[in-house]
């Protein structure tokens, strides 16, 4: 299940800043999008108006028809946010089945969604009990043990180290061919979001502008060989050169 | 929260439990640092008592032998423990009374603001009024009775429940806020299901300090006002130069302090998940 994202005209300002101006933005059902940009380009703003989490200044949000406050009363809104948001007293089983008994979906066996993600045996651990790694994917699994239609991702690997960040992201890849979503994912990561997305949109620096709506022509899930293929460095180079100007994306 | 997750908690401490297997010589080591655990401050104890007594030149009102000293423990056993009962009911309903009083402060100040700019000053007032001021409008109004000793170790306790308990609420973690916004859970149910656990380990480290000084602040309102419990066997024994029992009673007092210290410790970390999920364990 997934549900399409519209976002028409878009701006927020925070005091004198101009965190996002007049974002357009169209997401096909089941589309994974990616959004890169420099800090403060205001792409977890945007992320945050999609999540209902923060209202735009101006302009309209629509997800799957619906404004973001009722897509959200619907339980169709899943977030993956930087820092796992698990409960520190939660066993991961405990922390699935919580996401399951306070949206009262229970869609997916909680038991067997941890066992996907790669956690059989650590069911019954608690949080300071997981590495980084084991950590985010009990987040991740909280995070869309209530199946929802659109997934949001605010750089969700940031905090994993360069092999694991990679491992990861592949294996997101492939979970979402089993469970297709519509998919936000913010990074500040060039290479993920051309690995990851069927779509790349590039911000400006504040105030957030879409610079580029690139679409990467291929295939979902990808494996690590698609690092090798030539439009994959043909669109990281051009990302890097829009983002960093041509000197600097060359080097 | 099963049982070997409870028991490991106290795991970490040294000679809280006798190895389990092992050579006799294992045994006996453990026995006897245990032998010294307990041996030593008594004897050090006893050792700076004495010698007290032999460099002072007090009269024995001012420092009685420790013998002596126990042996009113052991021979006026009923007259102390009619006393310690006094003692103990008024501490132990003062410190109940401040832990509710605290944590619906607490609760209260969180949840709406403008109690909290309403009432938190009169919170920290009352909170620095000297009990000796409290104790004697108390007697006014209430006279000597139970609910005068009550209301003093509550106000004396209160506080560092409702300060713990404000910054436990508070010290959620915003991403999980965000999840339950995204979750669609109710603020009742924000609150029952995160606030207040993430707040456990705060309120049980108040305890410490509410737990163990309700007993001497139960014992201070005595020695001012009462004509029962601990405190007024102080007063009574001052007058007739009985020091044994004043130091009978702060012994008392200093070991039943102390064991409350101990209870919170032990009853926190079998609740605490802030100690349970330490990465030590």
């Amino acid at each position: 299940m997934s549900a399409d994202i519209q976002l028409r005209n878009v701006s927020r300002r925070y005091g004198d800043t101009l965190a996002l101006d007049a974002v357009d933005l169209d997401v096909a059902a089941g589309q994974f999008i990616a959004l890169v940009g420099p800090s403060g380009c205001g792409k977890t703003t945007l992320l945050r108006v999609v999540a209902d989490l923060e209202q735009p200044g101006t302009g309209t949000v629509r997800i799957g028809g619906l404004p973001p406050a009722a897509a959200r009363r619907q339980r169709q809104l899943g977030l993956v946010s930087q820092r796992p948001a698990v409960l520190p007293w939660k066993r991961a089983i405990d922390d699935v089945l919580f996401t399951q008994k306070a949206t009262g979906r229970a869609g997916m066996p909680a038991l067997g969604l941890l066992r996907d993600f790669g956690l059989a045996g650590h069911e019954s651990k608690l949080p300071q009990q997981l590495s980084g790694g084991m950590l985010q994917r009990v987040n991740f699994a909280s995070a869309i043990a209530h199946d929802p239609q659109v997934l949001l991702m605010d750089e969700p690997f940031s905090a994993l180290d360069e092999m694991k960040r990679e491992e990861l992201g592949l294996w997101l890849g492939a979970e979402l061919s089993i469970r297709p979503k519509t998919v936000l994912f913010v990074t500040h990561h060039v290479d993920e979001a051309v690995l990851l997305a069927d779509r790349v949109i590039v911000f400006s620096p504040s105030p957030g502008r879409v610079l580029a709506d690139i679409e990467v022509p291929a295939a979902r899930p990808r494996t690590a060989a698609f690092r090798s293929a030539a439009p994959f460095v043909a669109i990281t180079s051009r990302i890097r050169s829009l983002l960093f100007g041509p000197v600097r994306a060359a080097a | 929260m099963n049982a070997a997750t409870e028991g490991s908690a106290l795991a970490g401490r040294p000679a809280a439990h006798p190895p389990a297997r092992g050579p006799w010589r294992a045994r006996a080591a453990w026995a006897l640092r245990l032998a010294m655990r307990i041996g030593l401050p008594v004897v050090s104890i006893l050792g700076l008592w004495y010698l007290a007594i032999g460099f002072s030149g007090l009269p024995e009102f001012v420092i009685p032998r420790p013998e002596k000293v126990l042996s009113v423990l052991t021979h006026e056993t009923g007259f102390v423990t009619r006393h310690l009962l006094v003692t103990l009911r008024a501490a132990a309903l003062g410190f109940l009374l401040a832990n509710v009083v605290g944590i619906t402060l607490a609760v209260l100040f969180t949840s709406l603001p403008l109690f909290n700019r309403l009432l938190m000053p009169a919170a920290i007032t009352i909170r620095n009024v000297p009990y000796v001021a409290l104790a004697s409008v108390l007697v006014l109004a209430i006279g000597d009775s139970l609910w005068t000793k009550v209301t003093i170790v509550s106000i004396a306790g209160f506080f560092p429940v409702l300060v713990n308990t404000m910054r436990g609420l508070r010290s959620v973690d915003p991403v999980v806020l965000d999840r339950m916004r995204i979750l669609d859970v109710s603020p009742w149910k924000v609150f029952l299901l995160v606030r207040l656990p993430y707040s456990v380990p705060f309120i049980l480290a108040a305890q410490e300090i509410t737990g163990s000084g309700s007993i001497i602040v139960a014992i201070a309102a005595e020695w001012m006002i009462s004509s029962e419990g601990l405190g007024y066997v102080i007063n009574r024994a001052m007058a007739q130069y009985r020091g044994d029992q004043v130091y009978a009673v702060a012994l008392l007092a200093a070991v039943l302090s102390y064991s409350v210290y101990l209870l919170v410790q032990v009853v926190g970390a079998r609740i605490n998940w802030h100690e349970k999920s330490r990465p030590d364990r």
